[in-house]
Parts: structure tokens; C-alpha cells; sequence
């Protein structure tokens, strides 16, 4: 069985070699042929030689566009303006966008782990900065309810306790506004806080040694610390005792120690207990004056002897009402700070000074850049590649059925 | 003719285009076999040919076979343009060889030229193509199978078997 494109057989590859010696106009060429050659030659048909005047003007300018129109334009060009193009382009700039989008998106609300590690950043970036945290402590004692509301009339005995909270991580809770019932008595507030610090493993010792100075310098005093320094860290904890006009200050102070993990505020209103307190006191100094009063007038030995018994059970009242008095006033006027030192949240945790953008960052951002553009370019070329294999596709069919439909017009003509 | 690609952009072109005006006419003329829309063709050959100079690649063949590829895919639209629009049930006259016809008559030559002229009209249209391909343009085997998109074996078996049918028809009784 012969291929199409095998070699011509002898007599086709000598009619050839005769074809193309009459074509070269050789000697010793077929003379019939070679003026076959000479007849279809001269019957060439020739062009105009007015056309031709006019295509040598049309080629030497260049075949300027304004002249461009001798004929209509081309049908497929047509198709391929309205409709090839927006149909392929526009279905892959919109494939592309989407998938920008989306990456985009996943790249900014995170997943998996990035999202916490994200949640585990804006909580150091929140509490890292010492002076952030300051702020934040000082903007909690700001709020209605709360130091404030020390100097502002009292809501009587239906005070209720305002707590906020403010931690790294979470955002300050609203406080709990109190009922304006008009009182005389000043307002008593308590207040606490709880501080988590995480100082490097070697700075744990400095750090509990900052928290006794800064205490001591507020005026305050160490209730209880407990300290156990390792080779590789330690832990801390205090319960401070700090005057509550200078807890704010005193917090800011301990919050530039180390990093803050946490940091937790809260105040309770105890106006009606420490009024509680002290009318129990009135009443017994009142108790007092009438028993004394009564000691006066006394006649018998047996009156005299029963009042003094009850002005001595009346001094203890009076002592133990004035001592639960003192300890309201107390709570007021002392807010209670547990410091909990730990360096093994060092690790998990930005180291001090982290506020400055150094190449480190530079080069984690820069990764970080380059992560996403990956991933950006991989959806890209995701959907883009199998569009255009079908593009690829579509132009070789179109390509072939365009060839078909030429030749078919070919063997339509005579 | 092969130009080099050294000498500026126009000057290669008109070059090309003066060595191969009356080839291409006479090609196209043969497809379409009407002198208007041969010479509207012919015409957009050389503008396609000029717009796409740097699509031309001397690997993929002679710059005379692109050319007459080019020329071909124009006639080819043309006739089927032509069979959407309107079917010719008769091919119009050429003015141009019925005068030379007439010029001629008692000349033994242009006797000949009418013999080959009736000979071509019996051939199929691919047929007269490539007789046009191989005589009027001038091309190499290789070259027509480059401008049909076929072997160049294949070409010469078809270009073989044209000029022999056109032999046929030339030596047939009128």
C-alpha cells in the first residue's frame, strides 16, 4: 500500500523532470512541451495595465488605511470584533478578577491557622504596646460607672457593681450604667484588676522586682507574691494592693515592665454597704449616749452595774462596727491588682521594642506578598489554562473548517 | 524571487511585489476567472502581504510561496463570497483574451494560445490551478505543496497528472 506523500512513481518523476526541463527552457526539453509551456504562458491573462498604475500607487503609499476599503470588510473579522473577543476575553478577565477576589479574600480573613495566628497578632499588637495598654487601662477608668462616679452623688442603697474588662484580644465591655437616684453620700467604688505580663524567660526576676518598686512608689503595698525563677523562665504572682486614684497611673507604669498578655479591670459599687456600715455605727454611738444618759440618772448599785455591763458589750459593738466600717472604706479607697508574671508566653509572643518595622518584618511581609501572588497566579492560571486549551481547540477547528470551506468553494467553481 | 531580509521593509517588499504583480494577477485570475474581482484580489493580496511582512518566516518557505498562499486564501473568499451572494450560471468573457483573439486571428501562435485557453477551460478548477501555480508562477513542487498545504509528492503526482490532462486536451479534436 502506497503513502500519499510517498515518492512519485518512475513515470510521474520522468514527466517532471520533463515538466520542469520545458519550464527552464533547456534544449534538450520536450519540444512539445516546451511550447505547451510557451502557449500557456502567453495565454497567461495579464492585468490591466490601468490596475496595475493604480496598485504600484497603492503600494508605494504604504497602503494608507483611508484607502482601505476597496473591498468589504472581512466576515470573520467581523465576528471575531463582535463576538470572538468579548466572548473569550471578557468571560476571562472576569475568571480572573473572581479568583483575585477570592484569594484575596482567603488571604484576608485568614484560615486555619493563619487566623490564629492573626488573632494571637492583633492581641500582641493590642497589649504589646506598653502605651496602648496604658490607655486602654486609663479609658476603663473613664467610663461611666466607675472612678467618675466616686465623686458623683450617690445612687443609694440599689447601687449595683459595674464590671469591665479589657484584655488583650477582646474589647472593653460596656460598663454598666447606674441608676441616678440623688444621694448626699459620696459614692464608694471598688475596684480590681488583674495584669498578665510575659516578660523573656531571663527578665522574669527584673520584672517582679519592678512590680514591688512601682508599687511601693504608688503608695501601695504587696498583699501576697509568690515568685519561682528556672534557668529557662519562671513565674510570678502578686496581689497588690494600689490607692485607687493611682491605679490607672500605677497599671501603666507596670504595663511597661514587659509585654501585657492580659489586662482586666473591674469596679463594684459598694456605696450602700460602707452606708450600711456606717449607720450601724451611728446607732451604736447612739446606743452609747443613751446609756450613758441612763448611767447618769441611775439611783440603785444594781441600775449602775447592769449599765456599765452594757456600755462595755456596746464599746466591742461600736469597735467591731467601726473596724467593718474601716474595711469598707478600705476596698474603696485600695484597689486589689493580681499580677501574674510568665515567660512562657514569651515565645508565643512578640519580643519588646517589636513596634518597629525591621527587615525581619520586611522580609516576613515580603514572603507573606509573594504567598498570596502565588496563590493568586495558581487560581489564575487554574482557570485560565483549561480556557485556553478550549481557545487553543476552537481556533484549530475553526482553522480546519475555514480550510474546508475554501476548498469546498474551490470545487464549487468551474 | 528570494529578497534579503537586510534591506529595509519597503524596498523588500516592492521588490517582491514588481517580480510578482503579473504572477499573482494571472493566478488569481485563473480562481476566480473574472478580471474585476481578480484585480480586487490581486489587490488584497499584496495589502495582506504588506500588513503581515513580519508574520513571514524564510523557515516555513520562499517568500514567493507565502505570497502565493496568501493569494490563494483571497480567491478562495472571493468564490465563496460569490456563491453566498449571487451563483454565476456562466463564467463571463474575458475582454482581454477575446480582443487578443480577435487581434490575432490568422496568427498561427494565437491560434495555439485558443487551443490552450479551451484546453484549460476542460480542466477541473484545481487542475487549472495548479497548471497557474506551475506555469504562471513559477513555483517549485515543494512550493505548491507549501501554498495547498499538502506533500510535495502529492503536489508532483497532481501537477504531473494536470499537464497531462491539459496535453490531452490541447491534442483533442475541437
Amino acid at each position: 500500500m502506497r503513502r500519499r506523500d510517498a515518492l512519485p512513481d518512475p513515470e510521474v518523476d520522468h514527466g517532471l523532470r520533463e515538466l520542469e526541463a520545458a519550464l527552464a527552457g533547456e534544449p534538450a526539453a520536450d519540444p512539445q512541451l516546451t511550447r505547451l509551456v510557451a502557449d500557456v504562458r502567453a495565454a497567461a491573462p495579464a492585468p490591466d495595465p490601468r490596475f496595475l498604475a493604480s496598485l504600484d500607487a497603492r503600494v508605494h503609499a504604504g497602503f494608507p488605511r483611508e484607502e482601505d476599503t476597496p473591498r468589504r470588510p472581512s466576515r470573520r473579522a467581523a465576528l471575531r470584533a463582535r463576538f470572538l473577543r468579548p466572548t473569550l476575553l471578557a468571560p476571562s478577565a472576569a475568571a480572573t478578577l473572581v479568583a483575585a477576589l477570592v484569594v484575596v479574600g482567603i488571604a484576608t480573613s485568614g484560615g486555619g491557622d493563619d487566623r490564629t495566628d492573626r488573632g494571637s497578632a492583633s492581641s500582641s499588637a493590642a497589649a504589646s504596646s506598653s502605651d496602648e495598654a496604658a490607655k486602654a487601662g486609663r479609658t476603663a477608668t473613664m467610663a461611666p460607672g466607675a472612678a467618675r462616679d466616686e465623686a458623683a452623688p450617690s445612687t443609694g442603697p440599689g447601687a449595683r457593681p459595674a464590671v469591665r474588662t479589657q484584655s488583650a484580644g477582646t474589647t472593653a465591655a460596656a460598663a454598666v450604667p447606674m441608676p441616678t437616684v440623688p444621694s448626699t453620700t459620696p459614692r464608694k467604688v471598688q475596684r480590681a484588676a488583674e495584669l498578665t505580663l510575659t516578660p523573656a524567660p531571663a527578665d522574669v526576676q527584673d520584672t517582679a522586682d519592678g512590680v514591688v518598686r512601682e508599687t511601693q512608689a504608688a503608695g501601695g503595698y504587696v498583699q501576697t507574691s509568690s515568685i519561682r525563677t528556672r534557668e529557662d523562665g519562671g513565674t510570678a504572682s502578686f496581689t497588690l494592693r494600689i490607692p485607687s486614684a493611682k491605679l490607672d497611673d500605677t497599671l501603666a507604669s507596670l504595663s511597661k515592665l514587659a509585654h501585657v498578655g492580659s489586662l482586666s479591670q473591674s469596679s463594684t459599687d459598694i456605696t450602700a454597704q460602707t452606708a450600711s456600715a456606717a449607720d450601724r455605727l451611728s446607732d451604736a454611738r447612739a446606743e452609747r449616749r443613751a446609756l450613758l444618759q441612763a448611767l447618769g440618772r441611775a439611783t440603785t448599785d444594781r441600775q449602775i452595774a447592769s449599765l456599765k455591763a452594757r456600755l462595755r458589750d456596746n464599746r466591742s459593738e461600736i469597735a467591731r462596727r467601726q473596724g467593718a466600717l474601716d474595711a469598707q472604706r478600705r476596698r474603696a479607697d485600695l484597689a486589689t491588682v493580681a499580677v501574674e508574671i510568665d515567660s512562657a508566653g514569651q515565645a508565643a509572643a512578640p519580643k519588646k521594642g517589636d513596634g518597629a518595622w525591621t527587615p525581619r518584618d520586611a522580609l516576613h511581609d515580603a514572603g507573606r506578598v509573594l504567598e498570596v501572588a502565588g496563590g493568586v497566579a495558581l487560581i489564575a492560571l487554574a482557570v485560565l489554562a483549561p480556557l485556553a486549551v478550549l481557545v487553543g481547540l476552537a481556533a484549530l477547528a475553526g482553522r480546519a473548517v475555514r480550510r474546508r470551506r475554501r476548498e469546498s468553494a474551490l470545487d464549487g467553481a468551474r | 524571487m528570494e529578497l534579503s531580509t537586510s534591506e529595509p521593509t519597503t524596498a523588500r517588499f516592492d521588490a517582491l511585489y514588481r517580480a510578482t504583480a503579473s504572477d499573482v494577477f494571472a493566478y488569481v485570475m485563473t480562481l476566480v476567472r473574472d478580471r474585476a474581482s481578480a484585480e480586487d484580489v490581486t489587490a488584497l493580496t499584496f495589502e495582506r502581504a504588506y500588513r503581515r511582512q513580519a508574520s513571514f518566516d524564510p523557515g516555513k518557505g520562499s517568500q514567493r510561496a507565502w505570497l502565493f498562499g496568501i493569494a490563494r486564501n483571497a480567491a478562495l473568499d472571493e468564490l465563496r463570497a460569490r456563491k453566498r451572494t449571487t451563483a454565476l450560471l456562466a463564467d463571463p468573457e474575458d475582454p482581454a483574451a477575446a480582443s487578443d483573439a480577435t487581434a490575432d486571428h490568422d496568427d498561427d501562435a494565437a491560434v495555439r494560445r485558443a487551443t490552450v485557453r479551451a484546453a484549460l477551460a476542460q480542466l477541473s478548477p484545481r487542475e487549472r490551478e495548479l497548471i497557474a501555480l506551475k506555469f504562471h508562477a513559477g513555483l517549485s513542487n515543494v512550493e505548491i505543496a507549501k501554498v495547498l498545504g499538502i506533500s510535495a509528492a502529492n503536489a508532483g503526482t497532481r501537477v504531473h497528472r494536470a499537464v497531462t490532462r491539459l496535453r490531452k486536451a490541447c491534442h483533442a479534436p475541437s
